[in-house]
């Protein structure tokens, strides 16, 4: 599988590139220092803790944690300012699952170093007592603002958002949840309430703007897009205000860049996946100045294992 | 990483390495037919009529349920594990025609997914057309004996006409199944084969 590089916001670009060949440029950088975020994020990995077995398939070589760990130890040594997180369905999808309960997956997300990870639908998969007793290996809290665990054994044990202090910047991110009734077995999801995506991320995203974050990030297991009008990253995209990023999951679509959409303030949310099992690690690279504001500067999609180059 | 990962890696390859029986070629999963849908749907058909000693009309699976695929070359325990990683109990339904109709319409909404060989439909208009059940015409009337996911037959996938019909479980996991399937197969001296029969198809 090719490794994809690509930068594809160049709105500010042809600016920045007319001023750097000024010899002020310095001057300039200076009155207006950059700050650099890196997003570096995951989804339904699905227990896939080794490699995909050397079978002749195509994924052959290729995720596993330990070339995941050496990849973003490498990053965290480039970059200053890393956030690393996960849109969901980390359980199941191999034996470790089905003896260790998820144990040994959180563990390694732990290990990671993990910034935070939102519920997808097959973390139900062992009931909820069985995440709730999980997450005690997990050094980063799990983000769900959609659905109301009052009641079940997840209560109090997820929060809504989570405000990051990177530099002088604060992130806001926070989770959303895909619809449970139909999807996962009704006893395992027992009292939780499914809350309207829409109405709550718009809620919340807009807290975190008022809270004032410069960048605010929804993780998202409604899955990228669909034929009929069930919701997905792509609706809430459109019918955002204050969402920046949708960090999406559950179609294991690998994109080949990220998508933007225009919101409902005429401004710009991207959505971004990479597939599944651990096979890529998203990399998204965004800027901050004072003068130009915040823009995606850059987009990687870096494939994890034997082939691994960016 | 590696040091964390290792006492649990030791245990799962000595109980997921055993090999249990050799494909004979690639199987991929697509839609509305798969190489490995139609495998799974059958050894749930087989089984079925084994385990609870009946007749059983047909197999089927949700297509979402297919986890992984099957390559060339050795099957191990683990590799079920991976196709089939979900601890789901295969049951039989009773279930009038219309009934079934209606749950086969769900399967063409989504695309199609595995049936066990006897079971032909062509999707049309995202509806299941030309059903044929072991060589006759779907009919309303008749009462089908299927073989499925408990998953499924408590309203998973949407597919809430199956939720008030009774089902008969005898705690035989769909995992266990498959591995018996491969494990009986390979004992007859039989080779495990993809194949692709037009079970499933779109109506050009």
């Amino acid at each position: 599988m090719p490794s994809n590089r690509r930068s594809f916001i160049k709105e500010t670009g042809a600016a920045l590139l007319a001023t750097s060949l000024l010899p002020s440029v310095d001057l300039a950088a200076m009155a207006d220092p950059v700050q650099k975020l890196t997003i570096l994020h995951t989804n339904d990995v699905h227990s896939r803790l080794d490699p995909f077995p050397m079978d002749g398939s195509r994924n052959q070589g290729l995720g596993g944690v330990s070339a995941r760990s050496a990849l973003i130890s490498l990053i965290r040594q480039e970059e200053e300012h890393v956030l690393l997180l996960d849109a969901g369905d980390i359980f199941q999808g191999t034996p470790y699952f089905n003896i260790y309960k998820g144990e040994p997956e959180i563990k390694a997300m732990t290990a990671m170093q993990y910034d935070a990870a939102t519920m997808g639908n097959h973390d139900f998969d062992l009931g909820m007592e069985n995440f709730a007793t999980q997450l005690k290996h997990a050094s980063f809290p799990i983000l769900l603002s959609n659905y109301d665990f009052s009641g079940t054994e997840l209560e109090g044990k997820t929060r809504p958002y989570k405000i990051f202090k990177k530099g002088s910047l604060q992130i806001g991110v926070f989770g959303i949840g895909i619809e449970l009734k139909g999807l996962v077995p009704d006893n395992l999801y027992g009292k939780t309430v499914y809350q309207d995506p829409i109405t709550v991320a718009n809620t919340t995203a807009t807290m975190l703007k008022k809270k004032g974050c410069d960048l605010v990030i929804c993780l998202s297991h409604l899955g990228d897009r669909y034929t009929d009008n069930k919701v997905s990253d792509e609706v809430l995209a459109k019918e955002s205000y204050d969402i920046d990023l949708i960090i999406g999951g559950h179609t294991h679509r690998f994109f080949e860049e990220p998508r933007k959409y225009t919101n409902k303030k005429g401004g710009d949310t991207v959505v971004n996946q990479v597939g599944f099992g651990g096979i890529q690690l998203g990399r998204l690279e965004y800027h901050f100045s004072h003068l130009a504001g915040k823009k995606l500067a850059k987009a990687h999609t870096v494939v994890v294992g034997k082939k691994t180059r960016e | 990483m590696i040091a964390l990962l290792m006492p649990y890696a030791k245990d799962i390859n000595a109980t997921m390495n055993k090999v249990i029986g050799i494909s004979g070629g690639n199987y991929n999963n697509n839609r509305p037919e798969s190489e490995i849908g139609n495998f799974l749907a059958d050894a749930y058909l087989q089984m079925a009529s084994e385990k609870f000693g009946r007749k059983v009309d047909a197999g089927f699976m949700n297509a979402g349920g297919v986890r992984s695929y099957l390559s060339k070359g050795n099957i191990t325990v683990g590799k079920i594990f991976e196709i089939m990683p979900f601890d789901n109990i295969l049951v039989l339904q009773e279930l009038k025609g219309s009934v079934l109709q209606a749950y086969l319409d769900k399967m063409a909404e989504d695309g199609g997914w595995p049936v066990s060989k006897g079971v032909t439909m062509v999707i049309r208009n995202k509806k299941a057309t030309q059903v044929m059940i072991n060589g006759k015409p779907l009919d309303a009337n008749t009462v089908y004996v299927v073989a499925h996911s408990d998953y499924i037959a408590n309203g998973g996938g949407d597919c809430d006409m199956l939720r008030s019909v009774p089902q008969i479980n005898k705690g035989y996991l769909m995992r266990d199944a498959i591995i018996d399937y491969v494990t009986k197969l390979t004992a007859e001296g039989k080779t495990i084969q993809p194949l692709i029969e037009n079970r499933v198809t779109n109506a050009q």
